[in-house]
């Protein structure tokens, strides 16, 4: 039962992170019906600004008191959100947009996303470094145990990353849910042309949600980063994982793209307690979950379209 | 009465919500003042480092070069502000061909190679070696040295003033410029060869420059012709397509082969490097059969006269017999020539001239040129014996029988109306079919004429692409449906020819061993199967649905390769181990009757064999588009339900786009497997699946000749860039690439008719679409 639980715990870190990143995918999706494939990119490059913030406020991180630690944390997210968020709208305003005035097919955009990915990790590989295992500097010990559930151990980082993802979860809820912003993208996401007449300014609402994806990807990528380690191409497997996670909960569905994450991430974690499996089969069996899932309801768990989700 | 309809319609939204002029204005010139910085980032070669993030990001940023990127930046944010004003002059005539031009001898002078013993053999390194050497013309010196660039400068300045001026009288003075400058780097080129004394030299940067310049002449020609005169030479062009099908081809054979019996270089073994006649003295009394050494005197001469003149009498009297007649010519012309150069490099491998092991070796250029003449020449006649010919009212007959446009001489002259635009200078009927042998001309004898390097890169990457691309099209192009686990029908395709050739853990049983080209209908069949397990749970999934489980499915059958130790021999791949009773796939062989071919290491062979394969498979798909079931697929495609109604089978059609593209994949991943010989799971990652789609879309979704253009396209660009950046930022070039291709020409580079219908609505003809139905079957 301790491993059950050990298992579960390092599914709900390595889920949450899927979550935030799968958000991002399904934001833009539910708003235009395409995969942004350089959303893996937009998570990257959140890391590496929430990297330099972070580095230049504690160096290597040895001298920094425990109460400096919950506002680094805290600086370092939103400093890895704000880059990601600025990468995120230039992709829009550069990659999509033309494209959307032209009326090009939708295949166009993947390509075209997936050259913009290209390029992006690769700028990022030039201007940084291209090693792959950069760590974060160490400003708290990421092993202490916070509490135990039945002799597992929940330790600091994981609950840290849990609980902030549930916030910004709970956040993104209430913001598509409550505010006139999150009115106007389910309008824009539900009938556009619709959206249009009754006022809403369809550019603006589409920048908004690159925007808001961006957000949450980049503070994903500083999570990632904290706990495992980043480098310039660090965003391609998660990608890959996140939009699974995306489809698995329905694409366009937000609170499916939350479900979807979680239940990968747990997934993931959980096969290797049946004897047999051991690392190098997790994403196989993810994968198969995924074609599972999709075979008996051909539109995810919670069926798609953000209009639908509330 | 337009008074009150202006009034009653509103104006366009941009203009209500339209921001003041100045904000526009200075949102752009931040945008371009940004996109320079980014460019700054992009160009040199600097990397950061562990202790220093910020170095590449300071040396990029933070030193004088900024200023230039800056100014590019500044540049572009003019001529997006001013493009109204620009436009005009963009579109006189002759601008866009002088610009092209220009482009071709820059790129010439930076990016080709001017003389292969100097260093990398580029234009700075022969300059340098042309500042050193002591016996060489002053012409030369000063090419080198400063008069390539200034010419340059000079023509391209004066030629873009008299086409803006619309001054016609120094646009003719430009053109004789530009030719002058042809010469010249001629010349230069000619002095370096001759004072480098009998170094072997492969360059072709002079022959590009000179390409360029000759646009550039022509450019400037046509800019000093008035309108009228415009739309005859573009009559004449097209009458020369129309009315003597096969005239531009005649012209190119006899000037391709001419070179290649008076300038290039025939037999090329260490020191020497001969041209004809200089082999022609070389093997004298060496053994060589009187009638190839008679090849090489006058024999060629007289194949080469008689070709010309059966074939150009053909084409200009439009005599189908003589057609024939000529196509026969040429054909035989190109093999004799075949088996002189066959002979000749035997005799130079019985010598051991530069460790020459077999046939085929240290032939020069020429031999190849000749042949791509000759067989140019039989093409002009093939042409003039197939070409239609316009009938007497000069309306009906020119229609090509695949429907293209018709030309007509009524069509020339023509109205004003709709019809002016639609006259190019290629839409002749026999334009196709004539750049179609070219291009099969340039794929058969190209390719030996190339390094070794390219030749791999041909066969190993280009060739393999436009296969997999091909097959990929069918699914993505003409179906409709994304498949982002294409891969895996190539990973299950190159490890069924594993199995069978037994060179997996696990063996088949010893009766079933096979030879690898026997493996290719198996791998054929094991990826039909593999398409239908794919496709049949699956197809009910809606578009991007598909996509994620196609790509679970490619990940899926690469991880289960990386795991499976006991089956695929894991990560390691097949290599030749005794232990694990693994080995690499054998080399291809065909052993029927008196016939032997062993494919070995050179992969010229693998070229032949791989353009067999993928002629076959493009012919078979060209039917297939036409077919029902590709008439069944476009419908598919366009509208699922409106598709069911009419009738049509959809998840059977649909499963069968999934069989075909995967048969096509197994075809491909039979020959890669037998090819490589040595291969691991990593030449299936989910990238790759990627980059398949990415070729499909790049070259046009839904056409067979844009599939392949995309797959060349992007196989080669990495390769070339390879030398052209730092070997790290390829990627980053390559992502621009696509990037700025999709946002500007989203379509690709050559799109499907069918979907430019779809595009552009009712522009394109529409017997284009009405003949797609056979006679038989519809209307």
């Amino acid at each position: 039962m301790t491993q059950f639980f050990d298992y579960l715990i390092l599914g709900l870190t390595r889920g949450s992170m899927y979550a935030l990143i799968a958000l991002g995918y399904t934001l833009v999706y539910g708003i235009l019906q395409l995969i942004n494939f350089a959303h893996s990119e937009v998570f990257m490059s959140g890391a590496f600004g929430s990297y330099i913030v972070v580095h230049l406020i504690v160096g290597s991180g040895s001298g920094t008191a425990t109460w400096e630690v919950p506002i680094v944390i805290a600086v370092g997210m939103i400093s890895g959100a704000l880059t990601a968020a600025c990468i995120a709208w230039t992709l829009e305003r550069v990659a999509y947009r033309p494209l959307r005035r032209r009326g090009a097919p939708k295949l166009a955009f993947l390509i075209g996303a997936i050259g913009a990915s290209f390029f992006l990790s690769t700028l990022a590989s030039k201007l940084f470094n291209s090693q792959t295992t950069n760590q974060f500097p160490i400003f708290f010990d990421h092993n202490t145990t916070l509490f135990q559930i039945d002799g597992a151990n929940v330790k600091a980082l994981q609950a840290v990353i849990v609980l902030s993802a549930l916030a910004m979860m709970v956040f993104l809820d209430r913001l598509v849910n409550v505010t006139k912003l999150g009115r106007s993208i389910r309008a824009v996401s539900e009938d556009a042309p619709t959206a249009a007449l009754m006022g809403i300014d369809i550019d603006k609402t589409i920048s908004r949600t690159f925007i808001i994806g961006g957000l949450l990807g980049g503070a994903a990528g500083f999570l990632f980063g904290l706990n495992f380690s980043f480098a310039y191409n660090m965003g391609f497997a998660p990608g890959v994982k996140a939009f699974a996670a995306a489809v698995l909960g329905g694409i366009g569905n937000i609170r499916g793209a939350m479900l979807g994450g979680l239940l990968l991430g747990v997934v993931e974690n959980l096969v290797l307690l049946i004897p047999g499996f051991d690392a190098s089969w997790t994403d196989v069996v993810a994968f198969i979950v995924l074609v599972g899932v999709l075979m008996f309801r051909p539109t995810g768990i919670l069926g798609e379209r953000v209009g639908r989700a509330a | 009465m337009t008074d009150a309809t202006a009034r009653t319609t509103l104006p366009p939204r941009a203009q209500i919500h339209a921001p003041s002029h100045r904000t526009v204005l200075v949102k752009r010139l931040l945008a371009c003042l940004a996109g320079g910085v980014v460019l700054a980032m992009m160009v040199g070669s600097q990397e950061g480092s562990q202790t220093d993030y910020g170095y590449a990001f300071r040396k990029s940023v933070l030193e004088p070069r900024i200023v230039v990127f800056l100014g590019i930046g500044v540049l572009l944010f003019l001529a997006i502000t001013y493009w109204p004003t620009i436009v005009p002059y963009l579109t006189r005539p002759g601008f866009w061909p002088l610009l092209s031009g220009a482009l071709a001898v820059v790129a010439a002078i930076t990016l080709m190679h001017w003389y292969d013993p100097a260093g990398d053999g580029k234009f700075s390194s022969t300059a340098t070696v042309v500042s050193h050497a002591k016996n060489i013309s002053a012409l030369a010196t000063a090419f080198f040295s400063w008069l390539a660039w200034a010419e340059l400068l000079a023509i391209v300045i004066i030629g873009a003033a008299s086409i803006i001026l619309g001054l016609r009288r120094l646009a003719v003075v430009v053109a004789v410029a530009a030719v002058v400058a042809a010469i010249i780097s001629y010349l230069a080129h000619q002095a370096v060869v001759n004072a480098g004394g009998h170094q072997i030299d492969h360059s072709l940067g002079y022959a590009a420059a000179i390409l360029g310049y000759l646009v550039v002449a022509g450019a400037m020609m046509v800019s000093a012709t008035t309108a009228a005169q415009q739309v005859e030479s573009k009559a004449l062009v097209g009458r020369m397509f129309a009315f003597r099908p096969g005239l531009p081809l005649v012209v190119i054979g006899a000037v391709l082969t001419l070179l290649a019996f008076l300038e290039a270089r025939w037999f090329s073994p260490g020191d020497k490097n001969t041209t004809l006649s200089a082999t022609h003295s070389l093997f004298a009394g060496s053994g060589l059969s009187s009638f190839e050494y008679d090849y090489l005197g006058w024999l060629g001469w007289l194949l080469l006269a008689i070709a010309v003149v059966v074939a150009g009498a053909a084409v200009w009297t439009r005599s189908r017999p003589l057609g024939w007649v000529a196509a026969v010519v040429g054909l035989a012309a190109t093999l004799i020539t075949l088996l002189t150069m066959y002979e000749m490099s035997k005799i130079g491998a019985q010598h051991k001239l530069d460790a020459a092991t077999g046939p085929w070796q240290n032939l020069g250029a020429g031999g190849w040129m000749a042949c791509g003449g000759l067989f140019l020449l039989g093409a002009a006649g093939f042409i003039a014996a197939t070409a239609l010919r316009p009938s007497a009212t000069g309306v009906s007959g020119a229609h090509g029988r695949r429907g293209g446009p018709g030309f007509t001489s009524s069509d020339v002259v023509g109205t004003s109306t709709g019809s002016q635009k639609a006259i190019g200078y290629l839409s002749a009927p026999g334009a196709a079919r004539t750049l179609l042998l070219i291009a099969v001309a340039a794929a058969l004898f190209y390719p030996p004429t190339a390094t070794s390097f390219w030749q791999e890169v041909v066969v190993s990457q280009i060739g393999i692409s436009m296969l997999l691309a091909v097959g990929l099209n069918v699914v993505v192009g003409w179906a409709g449906l994304l498949d982002l686990g294409f891969i895996a029908f190539y990973a299950i395709g190159s490890y069924t020819t594993a199995y069978f050739v037994g060179s997996l853990p696990i063996k088949p049983p010893h009766w079933m061993i096979v030879t690898p080209l026997l493996t290719i209908p198996l791998a054929v069949l094991v990826c039909l199967l593999a398409g239908l397990a794919l496709g049949a749970p699956t197809l009910r999934l809606r578009g991007d649905y598909l996509a994620i489980v196609t790509l679970g499915f490619g990940e899926i059958i690469h991880l289960s390769a990386v795991n499976s130790q006991g089956i695929t021999n894991g990560s390691e791949g097949l290599t030749n181990d005794t232990q694990r009773h693994t080995k690499s796939v054998p080399q291809p062989s065909i052993h029927i009757g008196p016939l032997h071919i062993h494919w070995g290491l050179n992969q010229l062979q693998y070229w032949y064999l791989l353009l067999v394969f993928l002629v076959v498979i493009v012919l078979a798909f060209r039917r297939l588009e036409q077919s029902r079931l590709g008439r069944a697929w476009a419908a598919v495609r366009e509208d699922e339900v409106a598709a069911q109604a009419t009738g049509i089978n959809t998840t059977k059609v649909k499963l069968a786009a999934f069989a075909i593209g995967a048969s096509t994949s197994g075809v491909a991943g039979a020959f890669f497997a037998s090819q490589i010989g040595v291969f691991t799971p990593d030449n299936f990652v989910l990238n790759n699946s990627i980059l398949i789609v990415a070729y499909v879309v790049f070259g046009g979704m839904g056409s067979l000749s844009g599939a392949m253009a995309g797959a060349a396209m992007l196989t080669w660009l990495p390769q070339f860039l390879k030398y052209q950046v730092p070997p790290a930022d390829k990627l980053m070039w390559i992502g621009a690439v696509v990037m700025l291709m999709m946002i500007f020409r989203p379509a690709g580079l050559i799109p499907a008719r069918r979907r430019a219908a779809e595009l552009h609505g009712l522009d394109v003809p529409s017997s284009a679409e009405t003949l797609a139905v056979p006679a038989s079957e519809g209307l």
